[in-house]
């Protein structure tokens, strides 16, 4: 199954069949995370879309191993980090870094901006310390803020402002693959196109490659080469973002694309809509998890959870009725 | 429908920096709520959109120092009111979805005894009704299972439904004439997104809701608000109806700020 999500080029992040199960009150279970394949190429970017609370944010911590995964296996380049003993992971940290969904809650409350960007710079690279305040000043400028910010704390500045934070201190040691988990969610359109520039920019120098979770999805076709759509644990559909935008397949992607406010004035857009509540990660049933919500479900979709099955050119969907009978 | 609920008047601040200086941050901001209409505050990341709001809601951060300005609220100038009218005000006339609303939420207590104590606070009532009504209202923010979600603590909670437990807090547990939302739905996906924003039109036609949103989404701001407040570097540099801010709007930073989402659509 995991050929389909294979990109050009060796992975420098490759995940397979990762399990997070959070068990919850009454001896039940909460599969947050169901099998989940993914391949990120080294200078590519890779955006991870989806349901909010299909399990986006719970991959990015259990690749960076801030939770431990119930199961599968996480290599960076080559180098296997799930399983991988605690200790060991420290030097893994100068290749992945994360930018974290709520800002808020990752920078340390008691650092200004100068230490939180010291740190990395501190634990991780042998390097004088005129030479750290240089790459400090140089990091907070990257990401379109001032010196005088350096003494700031988080409280004093806007939401914007540390989400920039947040960027800086992931890039600071130049890793091979920064996770982005919403980076860009709380800032203005201009500020959002300067970072994403810079995200560009990098990746283009430095050869980065992204895991990119985001909910906006302009941003998403404007940044990623390739997309995988979550829905309640699983991938259900990947591919080339051209294509997949152009063309989605399974019956959630074509919901999420449609759903897409527009920026310009009396544009009327026409919905798909699913019908009923969102399903339960608690205990879920072994069928189709978009059983009870989809517009095209056939008495065959409560049979076993559907796998992805691949339509050529790296696109792949998971949904037979789809795939039998083609639009 | 055309009265003012809430109205800010030439309000200035400054911050005290660590240098003990005044570092001015808000200049003679002055907007309209009207009685009813949705109103969008955009602008770019710092130009004291949450600022203003806090304030609003009587929670400027300690280091903020006022220097000029009124802020009313039907005639009742919310900056000269002390902590405990305001206190009276806040949930039953005045209600807010914080921009962070994971930190907004209390770690320690689970996400529905938040919302019945609110419920409680507000309604009276007993126990159960309370936590009844809370159940009731996550069920409206699309949360699955609330009866089992209400027993969950907020770090249980991923990022979006813990926005939208906030928003079921500020909307539907407390039933405000005034709902400011800093942000509230950034971290939701679009169909998520969608039928929140739908409720939260649905619920100013049925009640007659004013509601200020705050937000970086253009799009939602041509579809669903009636009027507009663009600011900049802490002054308000346009406001307007939607149509005109969209169609016609006059100041270059307004039509940067249009262009720059614009293209972002016309790249992708
Ligand atoms: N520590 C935890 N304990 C119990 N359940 C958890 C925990 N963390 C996450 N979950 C659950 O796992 C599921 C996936 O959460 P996750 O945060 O990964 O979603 P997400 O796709 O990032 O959503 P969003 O877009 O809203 O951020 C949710 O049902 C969430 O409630
Ligand atoms: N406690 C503080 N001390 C000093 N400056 C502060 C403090 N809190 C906020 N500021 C500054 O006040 C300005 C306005 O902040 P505010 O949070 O209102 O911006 P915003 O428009 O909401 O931005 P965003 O879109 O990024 O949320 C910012 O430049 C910020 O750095
Ligand atoms: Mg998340
Ligand atoms: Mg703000």
């Amino acid at each position: 199954m995991s050929f389909v999500n294979m990109s050009v080029g060796d992975a420098i992040l490759q995940v397979r069949d990762l399990h997070k199960i959070f068990p919850v009150e009454g001896g039940r279970r909460l599969v947050a995370v169901d099998g989940v394949d993914l391949d990120v190429a080294a200078g590519e970017t890779l955006a991870l879309v989806g349901e909010s609370g299909s399990g986006k944010s719970t991959v990015a911590r259990c690749i960076v191993r801030l939770i431990e995964p119930s199961g599968g296996e996480v290599t960076i380049d080559g180098t296997a980090i799930v399983p991988l003993p605690t200790k060991r992971l420290a030097g893994i940290y100068r290749r992945i870094q994360m930018v974290f969904q709520d800002p808020n809650a990752s920078l340390n409350p008691r650092m200004n901006v100068r230490q939180v960007l010291d740190e990395p710079l501190r634990l991780h690279l042998a390097l004088s310390g005129a030479e750290r305040a240089g790459r400090v000043r140089e990091l907070v400028e990257m990401v379109g803020l001032t010196p005088a910010h350096l003494e700031r704390y988080p409280h004093e500045l806007s939401g914007g402002q540390r989400q920039r934070v947040g960027i800086a201190r992931a890039i600071a040691v130049s890793p091979d693959i920064v996770i982005l988990d919403e980076p860009t969610s709380s800032l203005d359109v201009s500020v959002r196109g300067q970072i994403l520039g810079l995200l560009l920019d990098l990746q283009q120098r430095l050869g980065l490659a992204y895991l990119f979770i985001s909910h906006d999805l302009q941003v998403v076709q404007h940044v990623a080469d390739r997309v995988a759509v979550m829905y309640l644990g699983s991938i259900v559909e990947t591919g080339p973002v051209a294509d997949v935008f152009r063309d989605p397949r399974h019956p959630y992607t074509r919901a999420l694309l449609s759903a897409a406010p527009v920026a310009q004035w009396g544009v009327k857009r026409t919905r798909v809509r699913l019908a009923g509540e969102i399903a339960s990660a608690i205990d879920p049933p072994d069928a189709c998890r978009l059983v009870g919500r989809c517009p095209m479900a056939q008495p065959s979709c409560s049979a076993g959870k559907p796998s992805l099955i691949d339509l050529g050119q790296a696109h792949a969907v998971a949904c037979p009725v789809v795939v039998d009978r083609p639009t | 429908m055309s009265g003012v609920l809430l109205e800010v008047e030439n309000y200035s601040g400054a911050f005290w920096s660590p240098t003990n200086e005044l570092v001015p941050v808000l200049h003679q901001v002055s907007y309209r709520l009207k009685t009813g209409a949705m109103t969008a505050v955009v602008g770019e990341t710092g130009s004291g959109k949450s600022l203003v709001a806090l304030s609003i809601f009587g929670i400027q951060p300690a280091a903020f120092v006022c220097t000029s300005g009124r802020i009313l609220y039907r005639d009742t100038d919310l900056l000269g009111i002390d902590e405990k009218e305001m206190r009276s005000l806040r949930g039953a006339e005045i209600s807010m979805v914080f921009q962070d609303a994971r930190a907004a939420l209390n770690p320690v207590f689970t996400v529905g005894r938040q919302l019945a104590d609110v419920y409680q606070l507000q309604h009276g009532g007993g126990r159960s009704a309370a936590m009844a009504k809370a159940i009731e209202a996550l069920r409206q923010v699309s949360i699955p299972e609330p009866e089992r979600r209400a027993r969950q603590y907020p770090h249980e909670f991923s990022g979006g439904m813990a926005q939208r437990a906030m928003i079921a807090m500020a909307a539907l547990t407390c039933r405000p004439s005034l709902l400011i939302l800093d942000e509230p739905t950034t971290g939701l996906d679009v169909t998520i997104q969608s039928d929140i924003m739908e409720l939260i039109v649905e619920l100013s036609r049925q009640r007659g809701l004013t509601t200020c949103l705050i937000t970086h989404d253009l799009g939602v701001v041509a579809e669903i608000c009636d009027e507009v407040v663009v600011m900049n570097a802490g002054r308000v540099v346009e406001t307007g109806t939607t149509e005109a801010i969209f169609t016609a709007p006059t100041e270059t930073y307004t039509r940067r700020l249009l262009a720059a989402s614009q293209l972002l659509e016309a790249a992708a």
